[in-house]
């Protein structure tokens, strides 16, 4: 009897929530499945010829056809992103850290840093490929320097934007200036820093992509073009679709490291 | 070499008089941007001295320059004329047997609150033993945070968290504590708990104490003596010993000679020269 009369609450509690919970999730994939029947449609009823524009259907056979191809070019890509990344947050943090012990040498970089950030950073590729070479060494060249300056600037905002009050404190308490810097500064710029990586960790595959397209003989920028030059549209879009995922998947892995770091600072 | 033996000579008689108190402020003057067109004279050259053991609260309005005084004294803040010493040394630096609490908790977000409180000793570099664990769950016990060792600064109350902050001030045993507005943030019946809290625990440790205010009954309740300070530049323009026996209640606020004094201090500040 109890159980009974308790059930039915029970279960509409439990279904509610998660109805709710998939909606913002349900919602833009039915939205995209939608545009994507919509493509295959247009394809369909008008005739394009695949070189103009294949049907997502021709993009899925693109992709499993030639899926050993497509990987061999993936994995170059990933390669030289991440680590142009993992170099980029290295030198970003390091420099920041580095410049937030001193006035002096702040003062005089530090505005130096945001005129260079204001040149389209892109246009500096074909440097590096004359500085440091064509192959790997110039698309983590590129990736490196694309990544470290919203890196850097955003941990400069973090260690500057650190709560005046908490550095008084460690003053107060004759905390070496070491000490206050691992104990309150750092932690206190880490969300800081995470919104730099995220800009980062975007950008660092754009700069690959476009050192490939430059000068390169693996990577999916290569492959875009050779596909482009052999007027294989369909691999083209393969390619991208690969990117796509790419993209998220380094987007979401900053993302759950951020998650990771709130949870620990008890948001 | 004479004349060295001489100086050092005079230089022992003056270490061994009897010094003039445990905290000693002789001619303190602070200048903010001095020799420039926004030079500010936030303090007027201040003499006063703290008993060891007494509880000293400054009173004035704001901006008097209370709170930059009361920083000087931390070491945090340079004075740009005079001298300060405490327990008999000059003053040039933080000197790490100092507590002090600011107008904010100043918690570490990400720390717990047992956590905020071992603070110091990481700040310090010092090894956090098993006993400084012990005394620092006591402490919060004390603080009526029992239950609460875990919980970090977003999930307490305001009050709560300046109880942290006294415990935090209080964990590695200093014998100044030094609070600027420590209750100012607070509601009216949570800052009476809390100088019941402050009440109990400075009952307890017995430390020297200079603590900053702007409420009139708050250093009454508080104090062994209470110093008013003029206007920017602030100088002290009374000294009144607080004559009520200790352990004290909230009770006393009611009695005539509490109100009688809290009418003294009000006309002094509401009687400043200019």
């Amino acid at each position: 009897m109890v159980s009974t009369a308790e059930a039915p609450p029970a279960i509409a509690t439990a279904d509610t929530p998660i109805l709710e919970r998939l909606r913002p999730l349900m919602l833009p994939t039915a939205f995209a499945a939608g545009v994507l029947l919509a493509w295959q449609a247009v394809v369909f009823v008008f005739d394009y010829p695949k070189v103009i524009l294949p049907a997502p259907s021709d993009i899925f056979a693109a992709l499993t056809g030639n899926f050993a191809e497509i990987w061999q070019h993936t994995v170059p890509t990933i390669r030289d992103t991440l680590a142009g990344f993992v170099l980029a947050a290295l030198f970003g943090v390091g420099f920041a850290s580095l410049l937030s012990f001193s006035k002096l040498l702040r003062d005089a970089i530090y505005p130096l840093i945001v005129v260079i950030q204001l040149v389209p950073k892109i246009a500096w590729t074909p440097l590096f490929i004359v500085w440091v070479g064509i192959g790997w060494q110039s698309h983590l060249t590129i990736a490196t320097f694309i990544g470290f300056f919203p890196i850097f600037i955003a941990m400069m905002a973090g260690l500057e934007s650190t709560d005046r009050s908490l550095v008084r404190l460690c003053q107060g308490l004759t905390a070496t200036p070491g000490r206050a810097f691992w104990l309150v500064r750092l932690p206190a710029s880490m969300p800081y820093l995470f919104a730099g990586l995220k800009i980062a960790i975007t950008l660092a595959v754009i700069g690959v992509i476009v050192a490939e397209f430059i000068s390169a003989s693996e990577g999916l920028g290569f492959l875009i073009l050779k596909s482009a030059a052999l007027l294989q549209t369909d691999v083209i879009f393969a390619a991208i679709t690969v990117l796509c995922v790419l993209g998220l998947v380094f987007y979401g892995a900053v993302h759950a490291g951020e998650i990771a770091v709130r949870k620990w600072r008890g948001e | 070499m004479n004349a060295n033996a001489t100086l050092l000579a005079a230089a022992e008689v003056a270490s061994s008089a009897p010094s003039p108190g445990y905290v000693a402020i002789d001619q303190v003057r602070k200048i903010y941007n001095a020799g420039t067109r926004h030079q500010v004279e936030a303090v007027a050259p201040t003499s006063f001295s703290v008993k060891a053991g007494e509880f000293v609260s400054l009173l004035g309005p704001s901006g008097c320059g209370k709170s930059t005084l009361l920083m000087m004294i931390a070491g945090l803040e340079a004075p740009t004329q005079g001298s300060i010493s405490v327990a008999g040394r000059a003053m040039t630096s933080p000197r790490a047997e100092t507590g002090i609490m600011f107008q904010d908790p100043t918690l570490l977000p990400w720390k717990s609150a047992l956590d905020n409180v071992l603070f110091p000793f990481r700040a310090m570099n010092r090894p956090v033993e098993p006993e400084i664990v012990e005394r620092a769950s006591t402490l919060l016990d004390h603080v009526g945070l029992q239950g609460f060792h875990g919980h970090k600064p977003r999930q307490l109350s305001g009050g709560m968290r300046q109880r942290v902050a006294i415990c935090r001030a209080l964990v590695y045993e200093p014998d100044l504590l030094l609070m600027d507005e420590p209750f100012s943030a607070l509601d009216a019946i949570t800052r009476d708990e809390m100088n019941l809290v402050l009440m109990k625990m400075w009952e307890e440790h017995h430390r020297t104490a200079v603590f900053v205010t702007h409420s009139i009954r708050e250093a009454v309740f508080l104090s062994d003596r209470v110093l008013v300070m003029s206007r920017r530049p602030g100088r002290i323009i009374e000294d009144v010993r607080i004559p009520f026996s200790r352990p004290r209640g909230l009770e006393i606020g009611e009695t005539i000679e509490f109100n009688e004094i809290c009418g003294h201090l009000r006309s002094k500040i509401e009687h400043r020269p200019h």
